[in-house]
């Protein structure tokens, strides 16, 4: 009997993420304009968690910790952190469950437009003067709208071009027309706006930032994300299966249409809800799936669309934290960390020749 | 399985491919469907599985119509080797083998290992199998999906052109596997020799229709050959000793 390659590798590498990313929060939680010690914070979560109010009030007596400490990490720092994670999460999965639709080991949300249509709904909300909703609401209702529009316009695009069957590079190629449309319009908008706040508020949207969440906008999102890793952990079968190609796939008894809609659905659903409120974070969803291919040493969707959803978790809340504590009280807009990690990250995993290699 | 393909029509793109064809391939024996370039083998094999819609005509797996079953039902029936699959990611050789099992039901984790390496066994691949797909040769990887199929635990194999990049010590090896097997083979060859060699019967197509059918001595006739592939001078020998056939390549020559 063949010996198996590394049997236990793939349930060692999960436990070290899940306790990474255990460890991971309590140390992010510490970082930022006023650092707090780690023990005060894990204090204050176990208090909070597990002690409830009288547990609080006995540390704030016992001189553990402020109630100024407590705002700060409760208050402020864990829906950024919470909400980080669901960022990283979601983008990470979406970006699997696509490169597996289209076969593609570059396609995210981004590439394939769902993101620039956010960024497109989004600007108009800010630039033009539709009082429909009032305040953020607005922002986060057109950037949702933009994405879905987009998802449809590439979807539609892909299916005329495929002559009524959608074909994984048409996909690729119609997800890069629609970003390029969508990117336009927003600089249109941009060239046709006349207030100089307003254009300022556009380009910060566009660099990406989790600094709004709070405990309130939290739901909608963990919704959305958690929908996305239950359903595409569920269905990693299905695809390993698209990964052979829509022919071999169709021959294994996969309805490849309706389920490549289905999951086309999924995915934009979870990035509009992300974006529509963070903004443009790329290069999460293209990065965080490859990582995971190499640690795990499998392609196969069962491991890696989980295994995505926790690096990616971990990968972003340590992005904002670079992004809040790199430059003291000056913030960093997240998009451009994760950009400046993930393209060197993209150019080394071309350098390896790691996908789409040739025979040996 | 006996599969019957009835009259079947397709057109890709506006263009009519096939124009009505009728093929049998008949339970526990190896079919050979050939024909020149374009002449619609591979596509035949496709509407078996819905891959390619058709416009008309049916396909009955023992007699049953192969509309009444799900895409499921089909593949726990039949097998599918492809012409080309596309290998873009990492998996394991014993990752894809493993993939058959998505069409089988009821196999419990602790068999799975088991007929994953049964099948790889059966095609020589055991010790690959922990290769990557993406470090194998062309001719390894189409090995792999014949493993795949074994896997599959299905009576009936489909097979395009699986002999492709094989070189002739794997083509004889994977051909008399499967002849030995006693599985039901439908199987698009392009070379002759091998076709008369391992079929029991041959269907060769011209342009989308039925140019012959029937024992590959009796199909493949100077005189077909000469009209399907447009090859004068071609002479289809029978060596009365050892009972092989062989193809005189000196005297065959195009137009």
């Amino acid at each position: 009997m063949a010996r198996r390659r590394n049997p236990i590798r793939a349930p060692i590498v999960l436990a070290l993420l899940i306790a990474g990313l255990a460890v991971s929060l309590v140390l992010t939680l510490s970082i930022g304009s006023s650092v707090l010690p780690f023990h005060t914070v894990y204090r204050i979560l176990r208090d909070k968690l597990f002690g409830g109010a009288q547990a609080l009030d006995a540390g704030m007596e016992a001189g553990l910790y402020t109630m100024a400490n407590y705002q700060v990490v409760w208050n402020i720092r864990m829906p950024r952190v919470l909400f980080g994670m669901l960022c990283g999460a979601g983008l990470s999965v979406c970006g699997a469950a696509m490169q597996a639709l289209v076969l593609n080991p570059i396609a995210d949300p981004y590439i394939l437009g769902i993101s620039s249509g956010a960024s497109a709904g989004a600007a108009a909300a800010l630039l033009l003067p539709l009082p429909i909703i009032a305040g953020s609401n607005q922002v986060v209702l057109f950037a949702m709208l933009g994405a879905m529009i987009s998802s449809a316009a590439v979807y539609t695009m892909a299916r005329v071009g495929s002559g009524g069957q959608i074909r994984p590079v048409t996909l690729l190629l119609s997800g890069t027309a629609v970003n390029a449309v969508m990117s336009a319009a927003t600089s249109l908008l941009v060239f046709l706006a006349k207030s100089p706040e307003s254009i300022a508020a556009v380009y910060n949207w566009q660099m990406g930032s989790i600094a709004a969440a709070q405990w309130s906008t939290l739901w909608f999102p963990m919704v959305g994300v958690a929908i996305g890793v239950v359903v595409f952990s569920c269905c990693g079968n299905r695809f390993n299966q698209m990964m052979m190609g829509d022919e071999d796939a169709t021959s294994m008894g996969l309805n490849v249409r309706r389920f490549r809609t289905l999951m086309f659905i999924v995915s934009s659903l979870v990035v509009a809800s992300l974006v529509s409120v963070t903004g443009i974070i790329g290069f999460v969803g293209l990065v965080v799936p490859h990582i995971v291919r190499l640690l795990a040493g499998t392609s196969d969707n069962k491991t890696v669309i989980p295994f995505s959803a926790v690096l990616g978790a971990i990968y972003l809340i340590w992005a904002d934290s670079a992004a809040r504590g790199l430059f003291g009280g000056a913030e960093l807009p997240l998009g451009i960390i994760t950009a400046f990690v993930g393209a060197p990250f993209f150019m080394y995993l071309m350098a390896r020749r790691k996908y789409g290699g040739q025979a040996q | 399985m006996n599969i019957e393909f009835e009259n079947i029509r397709v057109s890709l793109g506006g263009a009519p491919i096939l124009h009505g064809v009728n093929l049998r391939a008949q339970t526990g024996k190896v079919t050979g469907i050939i024909g020149p370039n374009g002449c619609g083998k591979s596509t035949l094999l496709k509407t078996l599985f819905g891959i390619v819609p058709r416009e008309s005509g049916a396909i009955r797996l023992d007699g049953a119509d192969a509309a009444s079953f799900t895409r499921k039902e089909i593949a726990e029936r039949v097998g599918y080797v492809g012409q080309e699959i596309p290998c873009v990611f990492d998996f394991s050789v014993r990752d894809i083998v493993g993939m058959a099992l998505y069409a089988r039901r009821g196999v419990r984790r602790a068999e799975r290992d088991r007929i994953i390496e049964t099948a790889l066994t059966d095609v020589g691949l055991l010790h690959m199998a922990d290769r990557s797909i993406l470090t194998l040769s062309g001719g390894e990887r189409k090995m792999v999906f014949v493993a795949r199929s074994l896997a599959q635990g299905v009576d009936t194999i489909v097979l395009d052109e699986p002999t492709n990049h094989l070189d002739i010590r794997h083509q004889l090896f994977i051909l008399d596997y499967l002849r030995a097997s006693g599985k039901t083979i439908l199987i698009v060859l392009h070379d002759l020799r091998l076709a008369s060699y391992f079929c029991d019967e041959i269907f060769l197509l011209k342009d989308g229709n039925n140019l012959a059918d029937g024992a590959p001595l009796d199909v493949l006739t100077e005189a077909r050959v000469r009209e399907a592939f447009g090859i004068s001078g071609y002479a289809h020998l029978t060596n009365a000793d050892t009972s092989d056939f062989f193809i005189d390549f000196a005297s065959a020559k195009v137009g």
